[in-house]
């Protein structure tokens, strides 16, 4: 293929290859799925006719058989799988009476509530920690460091109930699930912020230590902008890059979190979903919130680019 | 029916005469006590009721059939008849009823003032619609599927007569029809598809199905209209509430503290340590409503070695320490069963006697047996094979207070040189172990109103599998003597003889050492102390909500 | 990303030297490797000699002194069935560790064989073995493992693989990238003017100089897998009652929360350590071989 020369083109260029990765990766996620799937033990006719303790009586798992499909080659089951997935069809739950689709999309906004607010959060924590402890000296230095790196350490379960006790059960301040106002929100939001909060700190007090010594905040010191100008303004958008490009990473590991998060908080989300159709054999559903899942981890990948490349000019160039 | 939630369980109870009429009267008069000096009765709020159970994934009980459809179809279903806390039929949508001398036939009087809350007249057409719609394989229904197996046809005789004809006489279709499983539905709400008819089914009760969000919760509001309480109900009228929220939180801990928050009003599968504590505080209550059928046992597969010697079976169960487990996790609020029956069921039969924990005798047994030599780890073994029972435990279906006392159990028996091997899994995996026999022993929850669950758990019929894979009957009994009295008793209506065939009955099986009786299947809730007149139908045991009120 | 790359990335850049502009020679030992180093001799005591920290049966039952809170007899207070839970606990390092262990060899081995073939072996595999990855990143790291689980049957050997399985990819991703940094040195290049073969030099020189990273990285990995096990028996799918394994016990423990929180509390105290103490010490190492 010839080489597109054109600068305009090359934006394209790239575009398009991001575009055909995503959709290959689509097409390989949902294969892997569905045969991962089917090597689950139990049979799916029964999962429809709810359960093998049913008691179904053998003209219903004929009849479930023949109107899902079952009893074709897994090969035609395969191809048929994804040539619904191709047209947006996402096929239909066998546990819960109801098309994948809107399933998982109603599913989907309390999971990403989740995500976002614990980002937004974790984000916030970290740069308090990371300002305050380059600031106040070696021994706050330390002790950041130590609350960082304990915090990454925190296996989510654990927070979550540790915290239930605390708050719920000992001070009775915050109700332990989610009842749908702000105040249920904010266990399961700290839950998932606080770990995530260690690693973004650790990673953004290192590199606003660096950008603290480095010639350009030295030459607006020289300038005569204020310390605290400095420091907000040129510091810490420089400190940000490194947990800009952590946090694709950090929304697939929201996602893993959540599904202990919304089973322990009683929250409707993904991850629930997720766990409960994985025990029930309900391969639509699983597929279904992969490749939800699939596809938001692509996008915040994108977006995570085009922010990095945003805050940072020198990205753009290369 | 078989219970199968994701998470979830319980049990409990005793059953020497004396200690049944006892837990009777405790489950029938807790909430009573508790309530009493509230003064009248208000109407309004709205009531938040948390279950550990499994969201259902249809709210029609006629599909499927489980304990989760029937918690919450209690409250905008109702059944034909009712039970009484004796243990007395008593009548609901049907005023009165009348078997022919033969038992072939029965006339069932309806009451001609209920209407549907779509506004379909319940009439003798409508009860034709609901027994076709269990009876129609296209339901996929189990559990009223199997409960009307002896019904061939309906017939209305009048707007408000209709008539059951049975191929054979059925003591237990009285019971039957009292289950949650075989309620009434408006016949044109059944008209619609599946799909919708699970969403919103349409009843008499006193609530009626606003909305059903996922995963989330379901909206139920007051039936303004109601007229049909039970017999045993202690008002007339629209219910007190105007609206119910149901929610499910499979987190025990989670749920709770969301009671205790009060965030929830009313949970249930509470846990024993949760039960002490609610105990001791002032602004929780308990209502402890043992489930009717089978007790809680461990079932000893007597189909293939080691249990199918009936020394073996007897030394494994002189070598479990269940007391001293059942006292110390359940902290007081399980009692110890020797019964294959649940105490709620007046046929129950107990012997303590044949369930000592006694080593020394369970040593003596093995000996004899020929499982004399012990290896190296302290394991019995007979002919180079150690003495193993593999014992696949569900953990949706057992609490872990239970899979602890399997645990004390293993320690127990070890003592002896039983090798219990737990194996805790997934509830399709545990179906599966079961249906490829890879079991010595096992605990199966069996919920049923009345003793015919006996027939269904232990008449060998019930030893060949359905289509998919699963038999109740997982001790493996296979005596022509008990399927004998089984069968007799499933078509004896003299309610003296037919209690005594199912007496005969349960003593063979509690001297064949085919179970190891543990609780009745346990079934606590507890509530808010400003929710007043919470009590279960004494039927399946689900609570109803239809007399309770708010007190705030 | 993996969990692994952003522990191995933290790392690296703890490692950098000091800003002060000092020598940028390692402290001898700070207050914090110092505790880790004795935190490590602790664990490893408990997996290695268990009866001489905690001398009791970690099985024994005792009904009736069920549920003790922290006492001079029971310093972690029992659980549900009375046994101890400072001697389940200690006993359960042995599990942990080798758990956590044998998930990292797992997910190690198979990281260095994907790496070494997309790092060596040119472009075609390369970009092949690149998209296996993108595609295995695309899933949760736990749905990986929970679809391996729910596939092969839970239990201890199903968990460590899962746990291994999952964290490969990240693996296989820093290997390629080390292959590729050294593969480009100086000595490496001289050794191709010498005339040595692609697997002389892979064996020789480059898998040589890539192995100091990789022990840092199996340590850091060590305390990840711990955790991500513990995870899997939390939700009933990896080690079995009443085995003394801590995310087991955990497990059990939840159902306690309210009335007797020790149950759970000491089990996830002792994960927390183990994986701080990892993290602490990976990075040390790493520091200490940069800079030897």
């Amino acid at each position: 293929m010839a080489r597109l020369q054109l600068p305009v083109l090359r934006p394209l260029r790239r575009v398009l290859a991001r575009l055909g990765g995503a959709v290959f990766v689509l097409w390989a996620v949902a294969s892997v799925t569905f045969f991962a799937v089917r090597l689950i033990p139990g049979d799916p006719a029964q999962a429809v006719l709810g359960g093998p303790g049913s008691q179904a009586s053998a003209e219903a798992l004929a009849s479930v058989n023949a109107e899902y499909g079952f009893d074709q080659p897994v090969i035609v089951q395969y191809f048929a799988q994804l040539g619904r997935l191709a047209t947006g069809d996402l096929g239909r739950s066998y546990s819960l009476n109801l098309n994948v689709g809107p399933l998982v999309l109603s599913q989907l906004g309390g999971t990403l509530l989740l995500a976002v607010l614990a980002l937004a959060l974790a984000w916030l924590l970290a740069l308090a920690l990371a300002t305050w402890s380059t600031q106040s000296g070696r021994i706050a230095s330390r002790v950041g460091s130590a609350l960082e790196i304990v915090a990454a350490a925190l296996p989510h379960f654990w927070l979550a109930t540790s915290l239930i006790v605390v708050f719920s059960i000992w001070l009775g301040v915050l109700p332990p699930i989610s009842t749908g106002g702000a105040l249920g929100l904010v266990l399961p939001v700290l839950t998932l912020a606080i770990p995530l909060a260690g690693f973004l700190g650790q990673i953004m007090r290192e590199s606003l230590l660096r950008a603290l010594e480095s010639p350009f905040v030295l030459s607006a010191r020289a300038r005569g902008e204020s310390e605290r100008g400095v420091r907000w303004i040129h510091a810490l958008r420089h400190a940000s890059l490194p947990a800009i490009s952590l946090s694709g990473w950090a929304f697939g590991s929201l996602i893993s979190g959540a599904v202990v998060v919304e089973t322990i908080f009683a929250r409707p989300g993904l991850g629930r979903t997720l766990l409960n159709a994985v025990t029930l054999r309900d391969v639509p559903v699983v597929i279904g919130v992969v490749m939800i899942v699939a596809v938001a981890y692509i996008l915040m990948t994108l977006l995570t680019d085009a922010v990095s490349r945003l805050v940072d000019p020198r990205l753009r160039l290369s | 029916m078989p219970l199968r939630h994701p998470w979830r369980t319980r049990r409990l109870l005793a059953t020497t005469t004396g200690i049944v009429a006892l837990g009777l009267l405790m489950a029938g008069c807790t909430p009573a006590d508790s309530n009493e000096p509230v003064g009248e009765p208000k109407t309004g709020g709205t009531l938040t009721y948390a279950s550990g159970d499994a969201e259902p994934t249809c709210l029609d009980p006629h599909v499927g059939g489980n304990f989760p459809q029937a918690l919450v179809s209690a409250q905008y279903l109702e059944s034909l008849v009712s039970r009484d806390s004796d243990g007395q039929i008593i009548p609901w949508l049907a005023e009165s009823w009348l078997p022919s001398d033969d038992g072939l036939t029965w006339d069932f009087t309806l009451r001609s003032d209920v209407t549907f809350t779509d506004g379909t007249v319940f009439d003798a057409v409508a009860v034709q619609a609901n027994i076709a719609h269990l009876q129609d394989p296209a339901t996929l229904s189990s559990t009223g599927y199997l409960a009307l197996g002896k019904v061939t046809g309906t017939e209305a005789v009048s707007p408000t007569v209709v008539r059951f004809t049975l191929s054979e006489p059925d003591s237990a279709l009285l019971e039957s029809l009292s289950q949650t499983w075989l309620a009434m539905e408006s016949p044109t709400a059944l008209e619609r598809s599946q799909d919708e008819n699970c969403a919103s089914p349409v009843g008499t009760g006193p609530f009626l199905v606003d909305s059903w969000v996922k995963q989330n919760a379901i909206t139920l509001l007051r039936n303004d209209d109601y007229t049909s309480p039970p017999a045993d109900a202690a008002h007339t009228g629209p219910a007190y509430l105007d609206k119910v929220i149901w929610r499910f939180i499979p987190d025990s801990a989670s749920r709770y503290a969301a009671l205790q928050s009060g965030e929830v009003d009313v949970i249930d599968n509470a846990q024993p340590d949760t039960i002490v504590q609610a105990k001791q505080s002032d602004s929780i209550e308990q209502l402890d409503s043992p489930r009717p059928g089978a007790s809680n046992r461990i079932e000893l597969n007597s189909g293939q070695a080691p249990f199918n010697d009936v020394r073996v079976r007897e030394a494994f169960i002189r070598s479990a320490n269940v007391d001293d487990a059942v006292s110390s996790l359940f902290q007081g609020t399980a009692t110890r069963s020797y019964s294959a029956l649940s105490s709620a069921e007046s046929t129950a039969v107990s012997n303590p006697a044949l369930f000592d924990y006694d080593p020394a005798a369970a040593v003596t047994l093995l000996d004899a047996a020929g499982w004399g030599e012990t290896d190296a780890d302290g394991y019995r073994v007979k002919d180079g094979v150690r003495l193993s029972v593999e014992f696949p435990v569900s953990t949706n279906q057992s609490i872990p207070a239970e899979q602890s006392v399997f645990e004390q159990i293993q320690a127990t028996a070890k003592e002896t040189g039983f090798e219990v091997k737990l194996a805790p899994m997934d509830l399709s995996s545990w179906y599966a172990a079961l249906a490829s026999n890879d079991y010595d022993a096992v605990s199966a929850p069996y919920t049923k109103v009345g003793p015919d669950v006996l027939r269904i758990l232990y008449h060998s019929a019930s030893i060949v599998p359905a289509p998919s894979g699963y038999f109740a009957n997982l001790a493996q009994v296979n005596d022509p003597a008990i399927d004998e009295l089984l069968t007799t008793a499933a078509r004896t209506t003299d309610a003296t003889e037919r209690a005594s065939l199912y007496a005969d009955a349960q003593n063979r099986i509690l001297e064949g050492f085919y179970i190891l009786p543990l609780y009745d299947q346990q079934n606590h809730y507890l509530l808010r102390s400003d929710v007043v007149g919470l009590r279960t139908l004494p039927t399946v045991a689900v609570p109803t909500l239809y007399d309770t009120w708010l007190n705030r | 990303m993996s969990d692994l790359e952003v522990q191995a990335e933290l790392a690296a850049q703890a490692a950098q030297p000091d800003r002060s502009g000092k020598s940028g020679r390692p402290r001898r030992f700070g207050v914090a490797e110092t505790g880790a180093a004795v935190l490590a001799l602790f664990l490893l005591a408990s997996a290695v000699v268990p009866q001489l920290l905690a001398p009791g049966d970690p099985l024994a039952i005792d009904p009736l002194s069920a549920f003790q809170p922290p006492s001079g007899a029971h310093g972690f207070g029992t659980d549900e069935s009375g046994r101890d839970i400072y001697t389940r606990v200690v006993h359960g390092t042995q599990y942990s560790l080798v758990i956590g262990a044998a998930a990292t060899a797992i997910g190690l081995g198979l990281g260095i064989v994907l790496g070494t073939l997309a790092g060596m072996l040119g472009r075609v595999v390369d970009f092949t073995v690149n998209r296996f990855l993108e595609v295995l990143f695309a899933f949760p790291g736990l749905l990986l493992a929970l679809l391996f689980i729910v596939i092969f049957g839970p239990g201890v050997a199903t968990a460590t693989i899962a746990v291994g399985l999952s964290t490969a990819p990240g693996y296989a991703r820093i290997i390629r990238a080390q292959l590729i940094s050294v593969r480009s040195a100086a000595f490496v290049e001289a050794a191709t003017v010498l005339g040595r073969t692609r697997w002389q030099i892979l064996l020789r020189h480059i898998l040589p100089n890539t192995l100091a990273p990789l022990f840092v990285l199996a340590t850091l990995g060590i305390g990840q897998a711990i955790v991500w096990a513990a995870t899997l028996s939390y939700l009933g799918l990896g080690a079995e009652p009443p085995t003394a394994e801590w995310g087991a016990m955990l497990s059990a423990g939840r159902t306690y929360i309210t009335s007797a929180w020790w149950m759970s509390f000491f089990p996830g105290l002792f994960i927390v350590v183990t994986a701080v103490t990892a993290t602490v010490l990976g990075r040390s190492i790493d520091r200490r071989m940069r800079h030897a």
